[in-house]
């Protein structure tokens, strides 16, 4: 049999970023498959060595607009780690708030997309209406729905008034509510674990032996998490657990990434009950001296890495930043290889790839092989979404409860 | 004694060529400089004996004359140790890590576009992050690297 | 002259748009699928979102063009049938934004193709995503 090679990519408006890849068939598994990154390269690493640090903290901060408080708060950990500053613990907390609503936000988001690429559109439009929930909180908390500008350099800008504790607390009693509801829906609903249970296979030593990271690694057993490993702010205080999950394929990764929310819950509740008085910020110098600082953060997609060296002026002379999302792309043409063509999109879906953070740039590649090769997102969803269909799967007469 | 004492005892027991290249810079942080002769053997004894089996990254620098990586490799207990080493920017070679930390690919390729270093031993591939049609031999984050290098080079062609 | 009303008064009843990342950070893009969704509900304008410039009547972009988006961006353009118009999602995509001295950035969307509509913020909110499409198909009425 001849081997076919369609590519995808890189427009496609399921995912709204630029990325592509090129799948070689045999039949309709995949033999082989190869991705494109660097659509997305900016240059952010550059550019900050330009700017002062005040600056970069608004560059870095878009470098991705979903887990935009995680790179803030990964680069300022850094930059206060070298200044020698010490952060109030009140902005310590306050900034966790965030970052664990932020974590919310993120997987509700990514359930709704993954529930697309399946075809269960009932679900991303109802997911994505709870996440309004959140947004709105992160709004009321912050000023705005996304990039928040919370940090500043030594705490934080905004601090939370006792009213507004109150509606935050009750906007995750909701959630929370909502939450059980999908996650007994993940471990319950048929069709759903048809769909999901054996695709995207990466095995526990795989994982290992390829650095996968977040969610994606600890859906095949691997117990690392950085907020409790190297626990930054102030996770030492909070109780929380690592979900982990042994199915090492996409239902693995949408369990891990379902209870993680209520993990998420837990510590927002956790952190807004017991938040200590205080100042929420300290004067930070303009110059930064001389000095290094290797700061990690657990972003919802995973770990997050942040290198500065500073030289004693106002800009750095060198900031490295390291997304998650290029830490498991070494896993996800492991895991596409041996699948079926229809898995595909939600392989790809499942690891949540955010190429923006990745490449922190742009450019865009001509699709440029033979018409009748090219496939584009939306017809592979689609052709996905029917080949299921032909066999008994149809995520389209999952009946949800309406509330 | 706590871990990162223990840690730094062991390498300088294991590598005594380390001595006063080895500091503790906070809790869960040290720092490593090696010569690059000496990497592979360091991070293979740190992959294999350590439990230092995650990469992080490989963070490249100009520092002047030289290029410095940073291979932050992290333990299971959430110790990083930073190992440096520098290359002179006349001859950039650097042998791979992939041997090791087979998920490097991505992080070597960087320093190869980004840097201008040359990797030995890197599998075959696409080059990253930079776009295809980018002029050969313009690497950004060089030091004395200006957008106006570029933008001259690109207007000769058209 | 009533067909061109017509054609016209469907036009405005049903744009179909298509999304394209020149380079953004994602935020302007999920706030173009927020407002898509329930809460907000772009579709009750007849706004309908597709996955091929051939389809769409509307190109709605997000983020700073680069060098390199240039050439794509303009193929995209060409494809799409007359009439046509372009929507500048976010502060990035109006002039550049905060990645407006970039090595890879060419600066906003009109540096390459027209445009009609500006929408700023940094994300534009929903909101402002939805006044500012209300305010185009307002505009063609005349």
């Amino acid at each position: 049999m001849g081997i076919i090679e369609i590519p995808i990519g890189p427009q496609h408006p399921a995912l709204k970023e630029p990325a592509s890849f090129k799948l070689y068939l045999e039949g309709e598994r995949i033999a082989a498959s190869n991705v494109t990154l660097g659509y997305n390269h900016r240059g952010v690493e550059k550019a900050c060595e330009a700017r002062t640090y005040i600056e970069d903290l608004y560059l870095i901060e878009r470098v991705c607009g979903i887990c935009s408080h995680s790179h803030s708060t990964c680069f300022i950990s850094a930059v206060e780690e070298v200044a020698k500053l010490e952060v109030p613990k009140r902005a310590k907390y306050i900034r966790t708030i965030i970052g664990e609503l932020e974590r919310v936000h993120s997987h509700l988001l990514w359930l709704g997309v993954a529930a697309h690429e399946i075809g269960f559109d009932t679900l991303f439009m109802y997911s994505w209406r709870d996440r309004e929930v959140v947004m709105d909180t992160l709004e009321m908390l912050s000023g705005n729905r996304v990039n928040y500008g919370i940090n500043k350099i030594g705490g934080v800008r905004r601090d939370i008034s006792e009213e507004q504790k109150e509606k935050a607390l009750k906007a995750v009693d909701a959630l929370e509510e909502r939450t059980k509801y999908y996650i007994e829906i993940v471990n319950s609903e048929t069709t759903l674990i048809g769909r999901l249970k054996d695709v995207g296979k990466l095995s526990y030593e795989d994982a290992m032996r390829l650095h996968a990271a977040g969610p994606t690694a600890r859906a095949s057993g691997v117990d690392r998490d950085v907020r409790r490993d190297d626990p930054y702010l102030v996770y030492d205080e909070i109780p929380f657990n690592v979900i982990t999950d042994n199915h090492c394929d996409v239902l693995g990764r949408t369990i891990v990434r379902v209870k993680e929310l209520i993990e998420s819950y837990k510590i927002i509740r956790f952190a807004l009950n017991n938040i200590p008085q205080g100042d929420i910020a300290v004067r930070s110098p303009r110059r930064i001296p001389a000095g290094e600082a290797f700061s990690r953060y657990e972003a919802p997609r995973g770990e997050d890495v942040h290198y500065v060296r500073g030289n004693g002026t106002d800009k750095p002379e060198r900031v490295k930043l390291r997304a998650p999302t290029l830490a498991n792309f070494a896993s996800i043409t492991y895991m596409l290889n041996g699948g079926y063509l229809a898995d595909a999109p939600i392989v790809i879906a499942a690891i949540d790839p955010c190429f923006s953070c990745t490449d922190r740039s742009i450019s865009i590649k001509h699709i440029d092989s033979g018409k009748e090769n090219i496939m584009d997102w939306e017809s592979l969803r689609q052709y996905s979404i029917d080949w299921h269909k032909n066999r008994g799967f149809n995520a389209k007469n999952i009946q949800l409860k309406v509330k | 004694m706590n871990n990162e004492e223990k840690i730094k005892t062991e390498l300088l027991q294991k590598f005594p060529y380390l001595e006063g290249k080895c500091d503790i810079i906070r809790q869960r942080r040290i720092t490593v400089e090696v010569d690059k002769n000496n990497l592979i053997g360091l991070l293979s004894y740190l992959f294999n004996d350590l439990k230092f089996d995650y990469l992080c990254t490989i963070t490249g620098l100009d520092i002047g004359d030289n290029l410095q990586f940073i291979y932050h490799v992290a333990n299971k207990d959430g110790i990083v140790i930073n190992v440096k080493t520098n290359v002179p920017k006349s001859d950039p070679v650097i042998s791979t890590v992939t041997g090791i930390y087979n998920g490097a690919t991505f992080y070597e390729r960087e320093l190869e576009d980004l840097l201008g270093a040359r990797v030995e031993g890197l599998p075959e591939g696409r080059h990253y992050p930079l776009p295809d049609n980018w002029p050969k031999g313009q690497y950004p984050l060089r030091k004395d690297w200006k957008l106006e290098n570029m933008n001259q080079q690109t207007k000769t062609e058209e | 002259m009533v067909i061109d009303k017509i054609v016209n008064w469907a036009r405005i009843k049903s744009p179909w748009i298509i999304h394209f990342n020149t380079g953004a950070c994602n935020a302007c893009d999920i706030e173009i699928l927020a407002s898509l969704t329930p809460v907000y509900d772009l579709e009750r304008f007849g706004v309908l979102l597709k996955g091929t410039p051939r389809h769409a009547d509307v190109l709605v972009c997000s983020g700073p063009v680069t060098l390199q988006t240039k050439e794509r961006l303009i193929r995209i353009y060409n494809q799409m049938a007359e009439p046509k118009f372009v929507v500048a999602v976010g502060t990035c995509a109006c002039s550049g934004g905060v990645f407006h001295d970039c090595y890879c950035v060419s600066g906003g969307i009109d540096s390459v193709i027209p445009v009609s509509a500006y929408i700023p913020g940094c994300p534009a909110r929903p909101e402002a995503i939805i006044d500012g499409v209300v305010k185009l198909l307002n505009s063609l009425k005349k």
